[in-house]
């Protein structure tokens, strides 16, 4: 086929029939998965399935392509099937505006794949699949920008490193002290005014703020009572919302009394600045001029406010909030809950309040003010997305499949966007092995098939763990929630697992305690049997015993734990790697597709026995052989958790 | 359950604009000024080839709002269009393809305008580039006319527009930045940590004032008043007694080390803590604040550079000879003004803070000054000479390289001798070369690929790397990888935005790319 002639060509017949007869699924349809879907669609992909849960919004549509002005609410990954088809009638693309964490995404399902696609904006969904996957034993190429910065990595059970084998940075919590009695730092002040003023004011209480942390220790306690009272009193004022007083009670309770109080307590100053209260009555009366341009300050994005202006645009959206408050109390049924308002930073009315309060805090306490601009950033965790990262690394993304396609994992690459060394652009390093700690990759996974109409857990426990796997005395078996067995606790024993919350498509995690020797921990994805087992009740799917030489115990199918992670670094690679021989090219005869795709021909790997790379030319290179966490050049903030919705 | 109500948002009279909610994402990387850059700019693309590499680039700056881009080619819509550009469909077949491809690209952001060339018969380049300085930037794909080349040569030379080539073709490709004689960049972000500049060794008067009054009967402060000098103000008061009793400030990293100790022992320690914060603080510093001002390689490169008589008429470069001026007068740049956090006094901080400030806008001033003395220096932005004096210590200049064949001979007959001695990956070179000798043709075998090389770099022909991608691009035979194309079109348009907002340093000059391997290589060239 004509249409086909430029793949055909490069990628080669073989190549091209598997990436033609795979079936590909891809999470997430926002920034990166546009450039994907595009990417897969016109390199010939037969069949695509697209999860997301997520509508389009405005701030969407400077670079996730597939999406227009009048796509606005829509289901992203509806939307993006559509305009793919149109694109290629004759493909197979399926779209699911669901959760990928949904019961109906099994690992049955994923199993039906031959790859997947991560192109996610959020840890946990990207744990979630990356835990699919290696239960599933499906590949997974994982994939995030941040701005200028993307990463790339191929993911194969047992093979490279999965998401988990390095910790992730997991999002801030702030100890409560810090932000409601000794702030030092912009976001302390913008989390209070999120977090704590805007929710007791309009929202419920603060205590549900993932941000705050509550822990009591004997030196805070006293503290924390008397934020608690404050809280309480607080809450009263809330009653007189709408009054013509409201204002300068709310005003003077947490910009006046509060910051009194905090400044009365003389030990808390003695290293820190003390705050300045600012008093309602005596300085409303300066802010008249700023009030004459209330609608340019409202405007001003980028600058940074002053006093004046902030009381300006505190008052003005704390009546628009009090407005909007009453009037879906006044239009909401007696016996529905008490209508509430949260924060959303595309919410302007939010968006003001937040910002204005936070500045008349961080006045208070002496710290740099913020525009409203960045405080939208900080407040609700904005990450910098533009389609010229996301179109790089997804062309990344489709590089790395064709290497999976051939179960060629060995050459898989981990790819860094480096814009900020203009000397190379992308640093890719070799696949990084799998750490023998990580929770998520270096246990043992296998599919049990069960009857679930007379299955006990001493089905389980006997004549599969023990038996059939030779596991020992002394294991633990957890469901998700908890453990039912272990060597003490056996009176669960008569039950059927059903009755003890187990279900089709549940994980069970065995945690081996023997002594000497433990295995890795075992997890079980339960299947329920829709047919009659005939002689046993639980049926191992991917891997059972095999009765060893003996007959007395069966030799165990489950590896043992390795005994320290030094032992098991650097499997295979000793010494120099030999630079491959030169390809003994003649002049005037073609290569193949096969020729040129099938090895890495010429390149130099760096030798094993550096630990650090860091000495290369540009001294920014970085080494992931030894599992150690890979560093890249970042303006922003450090960080390589990286987003994109 | 409490029911959560997150958006019945009344009409909204005020906040901003919807564009600046399309653009929130960006405008955290490259703000407002850079956004205007980008809505003034006009690019034009001249395609050619199978066509996908140079349209994959646009849509990367249709989408992010560039003001206006005009598509140059010739070609009709063919079968094997549809199987590699995404902006074009089964409609598109036998029509024009610069206008069918100008209509989708559109489609995705309506505040860009886009126009296709040619409009109609007897249209030819020398009309399109015949209409003056019109574009902000011209791009275009290769393999092309030696002869069309050539007039865009001569356009970006005598209109000072930046040029960039891409040559994309199977799994290689590479892109060329041509930057018209010297492009200088103010804004280059540089890391925040790098930007501190507390001029520890040389105060001014104000400064030094300020550390004597604070400190002038150190030994008598109450704790907490001791407690509470700024780091900053008790480096200052400990290098002027290091000075008094050593000739000299400290200068090397024997000495730093001595002064470090110096200042901790200054420490009171009879209290519960058994040492004091701001002294922790102060130690800690020493190493990173504590050295003489020097100009960076970047900076004298910019210092040195002489304009030409065209050049020198520009903003940057009056700014500069004022900026010069001022180091020549002071010995050292104009002050960023802005200080860290520390342990301090509220007060105290924000009267620090607040000297900082002063002296910063009398930097500003001063250049200001300068610059208002320049016959054109009337017509400059207040803000553009701030902004210089802020970024002062990392203003960038890229001088484009001399492209001939000599300058390729001396890299070729390098390449992998430094590979290897660094252990690095072997260059890129090679695909470069193959790539480069299909300039002007639309395929060619691999005997006339290395034909072509010998005629520049005869050296070159016996490597075997060589021969294997000249192999790799016969066999590709013109065609392009959608996917090669998408991602290096995405880099391509991160460059391009780069040259536009004249922020963050471009690559200099040449990205080449191998898509076999994943890896990138940046030469000059
Ligand atoms: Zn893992």
């Amino acid at each position: 086929m004509l249409r086909d002639r430029f793949n055909q060509q490069s990628l080669g017949v073989p190549l091209n029939t598997m990436v033609k007869e795979a079936r590909i699924l891809m999470v997430g349809a926002g920034g990166i998965g546009c450039e994907l879907l595009k990417n897969l669609v016109l390199t010939g992909f037969g069949e695509i399935h697209i999860v997301d849960l997520d509508t389009i919004d405005l701030s969407n549509l400077n670079r996730q392509f597939l999406f227009r002005q009048e796509h606005i609410k829509k289901s992203k990954a509806l939307v993006a099937k559509d305009a793919a088809h149109k694109f290629n009638p004759r493909l197979k693309l399926e779209a699911h505006h669901a959760n990928i964490k949904d019961p109906q995404f099994n690992v049955n399902w994923f199993r039906g794949f031959t790859m997947v696609f991560n192109a996610l904006d959020n840890l946990d969904a990207r744990r979630h699949v990356n835990k699919m996957c290696l239960a599933a034993d499906v590949p997974l190429i994982e994939s995030g920008t941040t701005g200028f910065n993307g990463q790339v990595q191929v993911i194969k059970k047992g093979q490279t490193a999965c998401y988990d084998c390095t910790a992730k940075e997991t999002p801030k919590s702030f100890p409560v002290c810090t932000i409601r009695s000794t702030p030092s730092q912009p976001i302390h002040c913008i989390v209070w005014a999120k977090s704590y003023l805007l929710s007791e004011i309009f929202g419920t209480s603060e205590d549900e703020s993932p941000e705050l942390d509550h822990s009591e220790d004997s030196e805070n306690a006293q503290e924390i009572e008397k934020l608690r009272q404050e809280a309480q009193a607080l809450k009263l004022i809330r009653e007189a919302m709408g009054t013509e007083s409201f204002p300068q009670l709310l005003f003077d309770k947490v910009f006046k009394d509060d910051v009194e109080r905090l400044k009365s307590m003389q030990e808390m100053w003695k290293t820190r600045k003390p705050p300045r209260p600012i008093d309602y009555s005596s300085t409303v009366q300066e802010v008249a001029d700023a009030e004459t341009r209330k609608s340019e300050i409202l405007r001003d994005d980028q600058r940074v406010w002053n006093l004046h202006e902030n009381i300006v645009v505190f008052r003005d959206s704390l009546k628009r909030l009090s407005r909007r408050l009453q009037s879906m109390k006044s239009t909401s049924d007696l016996d529905a809950a008490e209508p509430i308002i949260t924060f959303d930073k595309d919410d302007e009315d939010t968006l003001d309040f937040v910002a204005a309060s936070a500045n008349l805090r961080s006045i208070i306490f002496g710290i740099e003010t913020k525009s409203r601009f960045d405080i939208k950033q900080m407040a609700g965790n904005i990450i910098p997305a533009i389609a010229t990262t996301n179109a790089i690394v997804a062309g990344l993304c489709v590089l790395q499949s064709f290497k999976v396609l051939r179960g060629d994992f060995s050459s898989t690459k981990e790819v860094f966007l480096s814009p900020f060394a203009p000397e190379r652009l992308l640093s890719s390093d070799r696949y990084r092995e799998p750490n023998p700690d990580c929770p998520a990759c270096s246990v043992a996974q296998t599919r049990v098939l069960v009857d679930m109409s007379r299955a006990t857990l001493n089905d389980l426990v006997e004549d599969f763990l023990r038996l059939e796997l030779g596991y020992g005395d002394e294991f633990v078996v957890n469901t998700e929630t908890g453990p039912i067995y272990d060597v003490e606790e056996t009176e669960n024993l008569s039950k059927k697992l059903k009755d003890l919350g187990i279900k089709g498509d549940s994980f069970l995690t065995i945690i081996d305690d023997d002594d000497e020797n433990p295995r890795v921990n075992l997890i079980l994805n339960v299947q329920e049997a829709t047919t009659d087992l005939e002689d046993r009740p639980i049926k191992g799917l991917d891997i059972s015993g095999s009765p060893s030489a003996d007959g007395d115990r069966p030799a165990s199918p489950i590896p043992r734990k390795r005994k320290s992670a030094v032992e098991s670094n650097g499997q295979g690679v000793t010494g120099i790697e030999e630079v491959h021989p030169m390809a003994n090219g003649i002049v005037g005869i073609k290569r193949t597709a096969e020729e040129a795709l099938g090895h890495e021909s010429g390149e130099a790997k760096r030798p094993k026995t550096t630990v650090n790379g860091a000495n290369s030319a540009n001294g920014t290179s970085v080494n992931g052989e030894h599992g150690s966490a890979l560093i890249i050049d970042d303006s922003t903030d450090g960080a390589i958790v990286i987003d994109d919705d | 359950m409490t029911e959560v109500v997150t958006n019945p948002t009344p009409p909204i009279l005020h906040g901003p604009s919807d564009k600046e909610k399309k653009y929130d994402r960006q405008l955290r990387l490259w703000a407002a000024n850079g956004q205007q850059a980008l809505e003034d700019a006009h690019i034009l693309l001249l395609n050619s080839g199978s066509g996908t590499v140079g349209v994959e680039t646009l849509k990367n700056l249709v989408l992010p709002g560039i003001g206006k881009f005009t598509i140059a080619d010739d070609a009709v819509v063919a079968e094997a269009d549809l199987g590699v550009n995404f902006f074009l469909d089964e409609e598109s077949l036998g029509q024009s393809r610069s206008e069918r491809c100008v209509n989708f690209l559109q489609e995705l952001n309506p505040d860009v305008k886009g126009e296709h060339f040619p409009k109609q018969e007897g249209d030819n380049i020398e009309k399109l580039l015949g209409y003056g300085r019109q574009y902000t930037l011209i791009m275009y794909s290769l393999p092309i006319e030696p002869y069309t080349l050539a007039l865009i040569q001569q356009y970006g030379q005598q209109y000072k527009v930046p040029l960039v080539s891409i040559h994309s073709a199977g799994f290689y490709s590479y892109f060329q930045i041509h930057l018209p004689g010297c492009f200088p960049i103010i804004d280059t972000h540089p890391d925040s940590t790098a930007t501190t500049d507390l001029r520890l060794l040389n105060p001014w008067p104000a400064l030094s004032e300020f550390t004597r009054n604070l400190t002038k009967d150190i030994d008598n402060l109450s704790a907490h008043e001791h407690g509470h000098i700024p780091y900053l103000v008790l480096l200052l008061y400990y290098l002027e007694k290091w000075k008094e009793s050593h000739g000299g400030f400290p200068s090397t990293y024997g000495d730093k080390k001595a002064f470090r100790e110096f200042v901790s022992e200054g420490a009171r320690t009879d209290n519960p803590e058994g040492g004091e914060e701001n002294y922790d603080e102060a130690v800690a510093a020493v190493l990173k604040t504590v050295s003489e001002p020097s100009l960076s390689s970047s900076v004298k490169d910019v210092f040195e550079y002489q304009p030409t008589a065209e050049e020198s008429d520009s903003s940057f470069w009056i700014i500069t000879d004022a900026i010069k001026k001022f180091y020549g007068k002071h010995g050292e740049l104009p002050l960023p003004g802005s200080v860290p956090d520390m342990k301090a006094q509220s007060s105290v901080y924000v009267e620090l803070q607040n000297i900082y400030k002063v002296k910063a806008r009398q930097d500003v001033a001063e250049v200001l000054e300068t610059v208002r003395q320049h016959p054109r220096g009337k017509e400059i932005d207040v803000n553009e000479v701030e902004t210089f004096c802020k970024n002062a210590a990392f203003v960038k200049l890229i001088h484009s390289p001399d492209s001939s064949a000599d300058t390729l001979k001396e890299i070729t007959g390098m390449f992998d001798e430094q590979a290897l001695l660094t252990m690095m990956p072997l260059s890129l070179l090679p695909i470069y070369l193959a790539l480069n000798a299909t300039s002007h043709v639309p395929s060619a075998s691999t005997s006339e690929i290395i034909a072509t090389i010998s005629k520049t770099v005869p050296e070159a022909c016996s490597d075997p790397r060589v021969v294997q991608a000249a192999e790799e691009v016969a066999r590709a035979n013109g065609g392009e990888l959608h996917n090669i194309s998408a991602m290096i079109g995405g880099m391509v348009s991160q460059e391009v935005i780069k040259i536009i907002t004249k922020q963050y340093i471009p690559i200099d000059n040449t990205c080449i790319l191998d898509g076999i391997t994943s890896r990138t290589q940046v030469l000059r060239i």
